[in-house]
């Protein structure tokens, strides 16, 4: 009885405006946030009903328990736990729109690697580090121990399945205690340099590069995403005789692998290319780059998306060093990999200024933008489209516990953010579904919901390189996909 | 002809192709110079002994962050804090901070204040009793065998010391119940509350043994002179005022204690006359009932009203995704407010739009004079608005942040956003005692070596000394002579910098 009084006593002499302030203001905040003047319709609504109070019970589970919460942790510690989220399953049967930052050499994951290497002609040396290469002959490049015929090798080993599973593990990123393998970031990306270049010959290879390409597309579109613009460095590609072509025969093997996979799947929308070679040239060399992509541009316009630089931001060249040359291709688009770092107030954290100013169309990762007030604006202002992936940040050491990636105050000031994967294939994720998931459940408000979803997907067509009609044509195409997607929705399975 | 024009227009084309175009360099500069200017301490003007002194700095800083920019396997502050702590006496750079003046602190706990090993100091006084468990300890003053219930058995602390093969060994195992620090152990990722369990742990182990008044006594003193060696002239104490004891079992209730830091601390001036003092912001534990909380804030009244220039305000404190949100409280801390100035813990948690999470919301709608860790606060635009226009201070602590789980790699700590956005900031070090860190010298380091931009420099850490006198409780005159004693000694640092033999060979020009 005394507490009754008390309380009584108490809520007379509270603001009576008090809870009404608060509610404008936590409004207000998800209003303005990505996602927040979406309306849903009534089945969206249901949908949205479902979904939320899925991501609800994972994350008022993971708030009591969370020493039980998996996304604080490294990616490999919980990718195996995903699929078995209810969330997730809602969001993989999602359409996504597109995937607009992804390199080609890590996008399909090291099970389909490893069938290549059962493919005839394919010459291994078992040196410290694996190499491969198709050859009809002999290879007679270096090799710390011997090239082998891989049929041959595979052949005489006692145990396959184990030889296998020792190949395989060259084709990932993936183990099971990430914090003693990649303490650092100096570990994570020397393992991830040896893996593109175990996986370069493999895939060069001309006839394996046309068909591989083609087996991208079918990951894309298995996973709910339509359309993708893909950067390459555009590896020269090879035949068994040695002979080795110019970086525009990659392009044309491109432009006949999406032909056929268009031809095949009609409902796809398409993709276009980004040439990035690597960041770690000489002024020369970029110039050569520049000559390459204007090639491109002018013999294959449809497919050319734009340019950009590569390979670890903090190990390579900053973009200040060729703002001279790229002030002057004033005919290409940028879609500039800037500020994947965490150091503040270094050159690497600079390139965002230089992206910027060079007028970038994208901005790949800009993990270090939410520490540049003055940047963010002009983002903002110019709309420049924010390329963020999350679990490439996570695998790649810039952050571990993915509730401080700095996706959430993109998020919250509705900056024009897409989502994509980096180098799915580098790590076992999938094309974009985990990506999507992890950043709405770990990343993005516990409130945030399908207007979140479907505007990221929106966003990722906004802000890509398709002409004005394409891109008119690509919307109205993932308005129909999500139509279906919310018609056929039933919360009971899942 | 024509070929002539294309070869010369070919030849201008490489020309400016070599040279970065001049307005784009204007475009750089000036937009790089307005984050500056945006940031923290970058309206800050340097005299020349100011500007010489962060020419020193900034060598030792630029080369100590370079060695890590291109090595970062050994970069310290991407990992956990217990990794590199025991390193950060040897750079050069904390030198130059643990001599600065930091002006005050506004955030820290009571309990939790001084050095173990100064606590263990304090277990060499006569009568204390130990009951050991298999990995917690209590301790207890008392002459007799203390009747408390114990799960093993209560031993005379000396006559263990004595006892024990090795006593330097003893104490250190006595210490390791002080502090969460552990020299030789990697340090695993342990979920937030498995490492808040351990944290009360120590905290209840160190309570145990000051919360003996002749104990408490040396224990505000001895925490008193470490705050003034590392350069803070004033401190805001948040406590709870647990009741003390006597040998005789006699209890003394919350004003006993009170007084015991209001008389220590005055003893502590008469010695060190340049110290101005402290302010007590009196605390409950959030997990609490609503009626102890209102307690808790009818003796604040209290004593507010006895000894105004002594309390400061109120705060609810404890882990605070456990505990109540602030919005269970609103009617109290509404009607409080209008008497006691609150100092609410908020948003120290990385679970975004959770009810911790919008403890941010009613801590700014409450009025609180300033918000403690603030840590989710860079996801909230428009109350990070709300802050700067109601200037009300966020205190800050990184190492506290990364000890208890919110952060790993203290570059993606919120308070670089914070730094660069200018909001009104102060470091603070929480619980420096529980993690065995200096008062607040080793915040400032990682805040300025591994938070802040590289480009950052004495501006702002004179800036963030700046802001922990201004946005104290301090009433006016004491708030100037704290000032005074400030800039005296801040001169006093800038002459020692440059005048410093072993800085020689840094010096430009």
């Amino acid at each position: 009885m005394r507490y009754l009084i008390l309380i009584l006593f108490t809520y007379v002499k509270c603001d009576p405006d008090y809870f009404a302030k608060r509610n404008r203001i936590v409004e207000s905040e998800l209003r303005i946030a990505l996602g927040g003047n979406m309306s849903l319709t009534s089945k969206e609504n249901e949908v949205n009903n479902c979904l939320m109070r899925h991501k609800f019970d994972e994350l008022d589970y993971a708030f009591n328990n969370p020493d039980n919460f998996g996304l604080s942790h490294h990616f490999f510690k919980y990718k195996d736990n995903i699929p078995k989220s209810k969330v997730y399953k809602i969001i993989k049967d999602m359409p996504k729109g597109a995937i607009l930052h992804i390199h080609d050499m890590a996008i399909i994951g090291p099970d389909y690697l490893l069938n290549i290497t059962y493919m005839d002609n394919l010459y291994v040396c078992l040196g410290k580090q694996i190499s491969f290469l198709f050859s009809n002959k002999v290879p007679n490049t270096t090799c710390e121990n011997r090239w082998e015929l891989m049929s041959e090798v595979r052949r005489a080993a006692k145990n396959v399945t184990a030889f296998d599973a020792k190949i395989r593990k060259q084709f990932t990123l993936v183990v099971k205690n990430p914090d003693i393998v990649y303490p650092t970031i100096k570990e994570t990306w020397t393992a991830f340099g040896n893996f593109f270049s175990t996986v370069h010959p493999l895939l060069t290879y001309r006839p394996i590069w046309e068909k591989y390409f083609y087996d991208a597309l079918k990951a894309f579109r298995d996973d709910n995403v339509y359309y993708v613009e893909v950067r390459s460095i555009l590896p020269n590609l090879y035949e068994l005789d040695g002979t080795v072509f110019e970086k525009i025969v990659t392009a044309k093997a491109y432009k006949k692998a999406i032909h056929k996979f268009m031809r095949d799947y009609p409902d796809f929308v398409g993709a276009k290319l980004i040439f990035a070679p690597n960041r770690k040239v000489n002024r020369t060399i970029l110039s050569e780059y520049i000559q390459t992509a204007r090639q491109i541009k002018n013999s294959m316009p449809e497919l050319f998306a734009g340019f950009d630089l590569v390979g670890q931001e903090d190990a390579g060249n900053p973009l200040i060093e060729f703002v001279p040359q790229l002030c002057a291709a004033t005919n290409l688009n940028f879609f500039f990999h800037a500020g994947e770092t965490n150091w503040f107030g270094t050159m690497t954290d600079e390139n965002l200024v230089d992206a910027v100013l060079l007028g970038a169309k994208r901005i790949g990762h800009a993990y270090a933008l939410a520490k540049h007030p003055v940047l963010l604006e002009m983002v903002k202002e110019k709309q420049i489209g924010l390329e963020v992936n999350v679990v490439s940040n996570s695998v790649l050491s810039l952050v571990r516990d993915v509730r401080n990636h700095p996706l959430n105050i993109f998020l919250s000031l509705n900056l024009p953010v897409v989502l994509s994967s980096d180098d799915p294939g580098a790590w076992e994720a999938d094309p974009l579904s985990d990506d999507f998931y992890i950043s709405f459940v770990g990343v993005a408000s516990r409130l945030a919901d399908l207007r979140v979803l479907k505007t990221l997907a929106l966003n990722s067509l906004k802000y890509s390189a398709l002409d004005p009609a394409a891109k008119t044509l690509a919307i109205t195409h993932f308005h129909s996909k999500w139509n279906s997607f919310i018609e056929n929705f039933d919360c009971r399975s899942y | 002809m024509l070929t002539l024009a294309y070869t010369t227009l070919a030849l201008l084309v490489t020309i400016t192709a070599r040279t970065i175009p001049d307005n784009y360099n204007q475009e750089r500069r000036a937009l790089l110079a307005e984050e500056t200017l945006t940031s923290v301490g970058g309206k800050q003007k340097l005299n020349d002994e100011e500007t010489r002194a962060n020419e020193i700095l900034m060598k030792l800083k630029t080369n100590e962050l370079n060695a890590s920019y291109f090595n970062p396997q050994h970069f310290n502050f991407s990992k956990h804090y217990f990794s590199y702590k025991k390193d950060i006496e040897k750079s050069r750079v904390y030198q130059i901070i643990r001599s600065m003046p930091k002006g005050a602190v506004l955030h820290v706990h009571s309990s939790l204040m001084l050095h173990p090993d100064i606590l263990v100091k304090l277990t060499y006084e006569e009568y204390l009793y130990a009951c050991y468990t298999h990995d917690s300890i209590k301790l207890q003053f008392s002459k007799a065998t203390p009747a408390r219930p114990c799960a093993n058995k209560w031993a005379l602390v000396s006559e263990l010391r004595n006892n024990s093969s090795d006593p330097n060994a003893f104490d250190a195992h006595l210490r390791d119940y002080f502090t969460l620090y552990r020299e030789n152990e990697d340090y695993d990722y342990v979920d937030i509350n498995t490492v808040w369990k351990r944290f009360n742990k120590v905290y209840y182990a160190i309570k145990s043994l000051i919360t003996y008044r002749p104990v408490r006594e040396k224990y505000w003193y001895e925490t008193l002179k470490q705050f003034y060696n590392d350069n803070v002239m004033y401190i805001e104490v948040r406590s709870g005022l647990p009741d003390l004891y006597e040998l005789d079992g006699t209890k003394h209730g919350k004003r006993y204690l009170v007084e015991l830091y209001k008389n220590g601390t005055d003893k502590f001036i008469e010695e060190h006359p340049d110290f101005i003092g402290i302010k007590l912001i009196l605390t409950r534990d959030r997990a609490q009932s609503i009626n102890h909380v209102l307690e808790a804030i009818n003796v604040t009244r209290q004593l507010k009203a006895e000894m105004p220039d002594l309390i400061a305000g109120f705060d609810l404190v404890g882990q605070e995704d456990l505990g109540r949100p602030l919005s269970d409280f609103i009617p109290i801390l509404s009607e409080a407010k209008e008497e006691i100035n609150l100092y609410l813990h908020a948003g120290e948690t990385a679970w975004l739009g959770t009810s911790t999470d919008e403890n941010l919301v009613d801590a700014i709608l409450l009025g609180s004079k300033r918000i403690g860790h603030g840590y989710a606060l860079t996801k909230h635009p428009s109350l990070m608005s709300a802050l700067i226009k109601k200037d009300i201070a966020l205190e800050v602590n990184v190492i506290s942040n990364v000890v208890l789980s919110l952060v790993h790699d203290v570059r993606n700590h919120p308070l670089a956003t914070y730094l660069a956005l200018g909001l009104p900031v102060v470091l603070s070090s929480d619980d420096p005692g529980a993690w065995s860190a200096e008062p607040l010298s080793h915040d400032f380091f990682v805040a300025f070596m591994g938070v802040a931009s590289k480009r950052a420099d004495l501006r702002m850490l004179k800036q963030l000394a700046i802001n922990s006198i201004v946005y104290s409780a301090l009433e006016e005159d004491r708030k100037s002579r704290l000032f005074a004693v400030f800039y005296d000694r801040w001169d006093r640092f800038i002459k020692d910098v440059i005048s410093n033999e072993s800085y020689r060979d840094l010096e430009v020009s």
